[in-house]
C-alpha cells in the first residue's frame, strides 16, 4: 500500500511527516502544473469546480510514481467536496487506473468505519502511534502557518526585493527532504528564525488587504496564481481569514475555546447572511465584516468558477461593500483564467486602494 | 394581504403546499407570469453573473411581481427530507435577493428544514403562520390541509407517467400519455423540466414527434433510494438524488427507449450527477443519451437541431441496430462491397 492524497497549499508537509511517522509509504504529488491541470480537465466533468480537475490531475501523476491508495476528506454537504471521492472514483476506473479511494468522512452516527478507515491507511500501527502522530501532525500543521504568517508580513515589507521569495523557496525544497515530523519541525522552526530576520525597510507602511473566499482556490497557490505573491510584490500585506490550521481545529479537533471563537467571528456577519449555506460562504461573509472593522483597505474574493456557495456570498458582498466603504473585488478563477488579465486587475485594484488611502506605490 | 409567490424554482412541486396554507390562513396568494423574455431578461440584470439560469429567472419573477403584491414569498428551502440537502444556492436564496434586487420589495421568508425530521421541516411554516397574525390553531388546520393537498400533488406525480404538475397547478387538463414511438426519459431538475419557456417547450415537440414523457418525479421514491444504493457513499442532495436515482431506475428496468438530461450552465449538482449516470449507462445500458445545456443565450433553432438529431439517431438505431449484414454485402441492400 502507497498512499497518496490531493495537494492544498502546504498540507502536504504534515500529511507527509504524518505517514512517515507512521512508517505508511507515501508518495508526494509533483507540484500542481500546468500538467496537472490539463489532465484533470481532459477526465473531469466540464463543469466540475476546478479543485476536482486539479485532484484528479494529482491523483494521476502520483500513480505514475507509484501510488495505489489515495486518501481524501470528505463532508456531508451540501458543498460539492462532499461527493469528490464518489465521482473519482468512477472517473478513475473508466480510466483504467485501479487506485482505491479511501473517503474520511466526519463520523455521523457511527464513529468505527472512520476509525476501521484510520487504522487501514496507518498499515495496523498501535492507537498509541496513530494518536502521536495526529497529534505532531497537527503541531507541524500550526507553525507552517506560523511561517507563512511571517513570510507574508515580512514580504511587502523587505528592504532586498525577492529575500523572502528567496527563503520560500528554499524552503519548500528542503522540506521534501525531511523525513518524520521531528526532522520537518526542526527545518520549520530555523526557517522561522530565518524568516524573521530578514531587515525591514523603515518606512513600510503597507496596504492591507484581505484574502476571502472558497478555502482551496485561497490555500493553493497555483490555482489562484499565486495571489499573495504578486500583492506582495504590489507593497500590499495581504491577510488570508482561512488557513490550513483553522480547517483542522474546526474539523478535527476538540478545541472548545477555538470553536467558540470562531462562532462569534461568524456572528459578524449575521446582518448579512446568518445560517451556513456550505462551503465557505458564511465565513466569506463574517470575514469581510471582519476585515471592514479591522480598518483593512481593500477585500479580494476568490472562488473556483460555479462554486455554488460562494456565488450566494458574491451577491451579498456588493451590500457589505456599499454599507461599509469597502473596496472588494471578486475574481473568479478556472482552468481558462489567463495569468496577465488577473495581474492587471490585481494592479488596478491596489492603484484604486492606494489612491484611496493617499499613498503612492512604487 | 396580497402575497406574491414567484413562479420560478421548486413552485412546481411545492405550490400546493404553500399556497393552500397562505389561502387557509385568510391571505390572498398571487403567482407571478409563466416565465418570459421580460422576466428572464429582468433576472439576468439583476442577478450576479456567475449565478445558474434558473436562480436568474426566479430574480427575474421577483421583480415581476414588484409593485403588485404586498409581500414576496421567498422559500427558504434548507432541507425537503431528513439528513438531505438541496443546492446551497436554494439556502442563500433569499439572502441573494435582498441584495441584488435593487427594487427592494417586501419580502418574507418561509423556512423549510427537514434536516433533522420531516415534523420538524414544518416548524418554519408554523413560525411564519405566527408571524402573519395567526392563532396557533389555524396555523395547525391551515398546516394539516396544506400537507394533505401536498400528499395529493406528490401522490399523482409518481402515478400518473408523464404527469405535468405546471398544468394540475393552472387547473389545465393532462395531457394523454402518447405512446405509439416510444418513450422518452427526460431527465432535469424541476424548474428546468416544467418550465416551457426555459426548456423551449422541449416536452410538446417530444409529444408531436409522437415520445410519451417518463419525468424524475414519476419514479417512486424508494425505487430511487434502491438504484442509488449502488454507490458507497449516501448522496446528500435530494434532488441530485432524485435526477440520478430515477435516471438508473429506467435504465435498469428498459422503461425509456432514450435519455435526455437537461441541465443549466454551471449547475453545480447536474456536473457531477450526469457524470454518474452517463458513465453507467456507457458501461452497462448503452441506451441513447444526450445532454442539453440550458442557459440564457439558448438559442431557439439550435436546440431544435439537436434534438431532432438525437431523435433520429434513436429511430436509426431502433431500425439498423442487430442488422448485421452476411459476409460480401453491405449494411444497405443491393449494394455489394465485393
Amino acid at each position: 500500500m502507497t498512499i497518496t492524497f490531493p495537494h492544498m497549499g502546504q498540507v502536504y508537509i504534515p500529511v507527509k511527516a504524518l505517514f512517515d511517522d507512521l512508517g505508511v509509504p507515501v508518495v508526494v504529488p509533483p507540484p500542481v502544473s500546468n500538467k496537472t491541470l490539463e489532465i484533470g480537465t481532459r477526465i473531469a466533468p466540464e463543469m466540475a469546480c476546478l479543485p476536482m480537475k486539479i485532484n484528479l490531475g494529482n491523483y494521476i501523476q502520483s500513480m505514475e510514481k507509484g501510488a495505489d491508495t489515495i486518501v481524501l476528506t470528505g463532508s456531508c454537504g451540501p458543498c460539492r467536496f462532499g461527493y469528490y471521492g464518489i465521482v473519482e472514483q468512477e472517473i478513475l476506473r473508466d480510466q483504467g487506473y485501479h487506485a482505491e479511494i479511501i473517503i474520511l468522512d466526519a463520523p455521523g452516527r457511527d464513529p468505527r468505519d472512520l476509525l476501521r478507515k484510520i487504522r487501514k491507511i496507518s498499515g495496523n500501527s498501535p492507537w498509541k502511534n496513530i494518536i502521536r502522530a495526529f497529534i505532531q501532525a497537527s503541531k507541524i500543521v500550526e507553525q507552517t502557518d506560523k511561517l507563512q504568517g511571517i513570510f507574508l508580513r515580512k514580504r511587502p515589507r523587505e528592504l532586498n526585493k525577492g529575500q523572502t521569495d528567496d527563503l520560500q523557496s528554499r524552503f519548500e525544497k528542503q522540506i521534501l527532504q525531511c523525513r518524520g515530523s521531528k526532522e520537518v519541525m526542526r527545518l520549520i522552526r530555523s526557517f522561522q528564525v530565518k524568516a524573521d530576520g530578514i531587515p525591514e525597510r523603515a518606512d513600510a507602511n503597507p496596504l492591507r488587504i484581505g484574502l476571502v473566499g472558497e478555502i482551496y482556490t485561497l490555500i493553493e497557490p497555483y490555482v489562484n496564481l499565486n495571489i499573495e505573491y504578486k500583492l506582495g510584490y504590489l507593497g500590499a500585506e495581504v491577510h488570508r481569514g482561512i488557513t490550513i490550521a483553522d480547517w483542522v481545529k474546526t474539523h478535527l479537533s476538540m478545541d472548545r475555546k477555538y470553536k467558540k471563537q470562531r462562532k462569534e467571528k461568524l456572528k459578524k456577519g449575521a446582518n448579512y447572511l446568518n445560517l451556513c449555506i456550505g462551503g465557505h460562504a458564511w465565513e466569506t461573509i463574517a470575514s469581510t465584516v471582519d476585515y471592514a472593522d479591522a480598518g483593512m483597505d481593500g477585500v479580494i474574493q476568490i472562488l473556483p468558477f460555479g462554486c455554488m456557495p460562494e456565488i450566494v456570498a458574491e451577491s451579498i458582498i456588493p451590500s457589505i461593500s456599499r454599507n461599509r466603504s469597502l473596496p472588494v473585488m471578486t475574481l473568479t478563477v478556472d482552468e481558462l483564467t489567463g495569468e496577465a488579465g488577473y495581474l492587471t486587475r490585481l494592479e488596478a485594484f491596489v492603484d484604486l486602494l492606494s489612491q484611496k488611502k493617499g499613498t503612492v506605490y512604487e | 394581504m396580497k402575497i406574491g409567490i414567484p413562479r420560478a424554482l421548486l413552485y412546481s412541486i411545492y405550490l400546493p403546499l404553500w399556497k393552500t396554507f397562505l389561502e387557509e390562513l385568510g391571505h390572498t396568494v398571487i403567482l407571478s407570469n409563466h416565465t418570459d423574455q421580460n422576466i428572464l431578461d429582468n433576472g439576468v440584470k439583476n442577478c450576479v453573473d456567475d449565478a445558474c439560469l434558473p436562480v436568474k429567472i426566479f430574480h427575474g419573477h421577483v421583480t415581476a411581481l414588484a409593485g403588485r403584491t404586498d409581500i414576496i414569498l421567498i422559500p427558504r428551502l434548507v432541507s425537503v427530507y431528513p439528513g438531505e440537502f438541496i443546492c446551497p444556492k436554494f439556502i442563500g436564496l433569499p439572502e441573494m435577493i435582498k441584495h441584488s434586487v435593487p427594487c427592494n420589495p417586501g419580502i418574507i421568508i418561509m423556512n423549510f428544514n427537514a434536516r433533522f425530521s420531516m415534523d420538524r421541516g414544518y416548524d418554519g411554516m408554523r413560525n411564519l403562520g405566527r408571524e402573519l397574525g395567526a392563532t396557533k390553531d389555524l396555523v395547525a388546520q391551515a398546516l394539516d390541509r396544506a400537507r394533505i393537498r401536498q400528499a395529493e400533488h406528490m401522490r399523482r406525480m409518481e402515478a400518473e407517467p408523464g404527469f405535468n404538475p405546471v398544468r394540475s397547478i393552472d387547473k389545465k387538463d393532462q395531457k394523454p400519455p402518447r405512446l405509439d414511438q416510444g418513450i422518452i426519459g427526460l431527465i432535469g431538475h424541476p424548474y428546468l423540466v416544467y418550465d416551457r419557456y426555459i426548456n423551449m417547450n422541449i416536452c410538446d415537440k417530444l409529444n408531436e414527434r409522437g415520445y410519451g414523457i417518463l419525468f424524475p418525479e414519476n419514479i417512486p421514491a424508494e425505487s430511487v433510494d434502491r438504484a442509488c444504493n449502488r454507490y458507497p457513499k449516501k448522496l446528500f442532495w435530494s434532488y441530485g438524488k432524485r435526477l440520478l436515482g430515477s435516471g438508473l431506475c429506467m435504465l435498469e428496468n428498459k422503461l425509456v427507449d432514450g435519455l435526455i438530461l437537461l441541465t443549466s450552465f454551471g449547475c453545480g449538482i447536474d456536473a457531477f450527477i450526469d457524470e454518474l449516470l452517463i458513465r453507467a449507462n456507457h458501461r452497462e445500458y448503452k441506451i441513447p443519451l444526450t445532454t442539453i445545456t440550458l442557459d440564457e443565450h439558448t438559442g431557439q433553432a439550435g436546440f431544435d437541431t439537436r434534438l431532432e438529431a438525437f431523435i433520429d439517431m434513436m429511430e436509426w438505431r431502433s431500425r439498423y441496430d442487430n442488422h448485421v449484414p452476411t459476409y460480401g454485402t453491405g449494411v444497405y441492400p443491393g449494394k455489394s462491397l465485393i
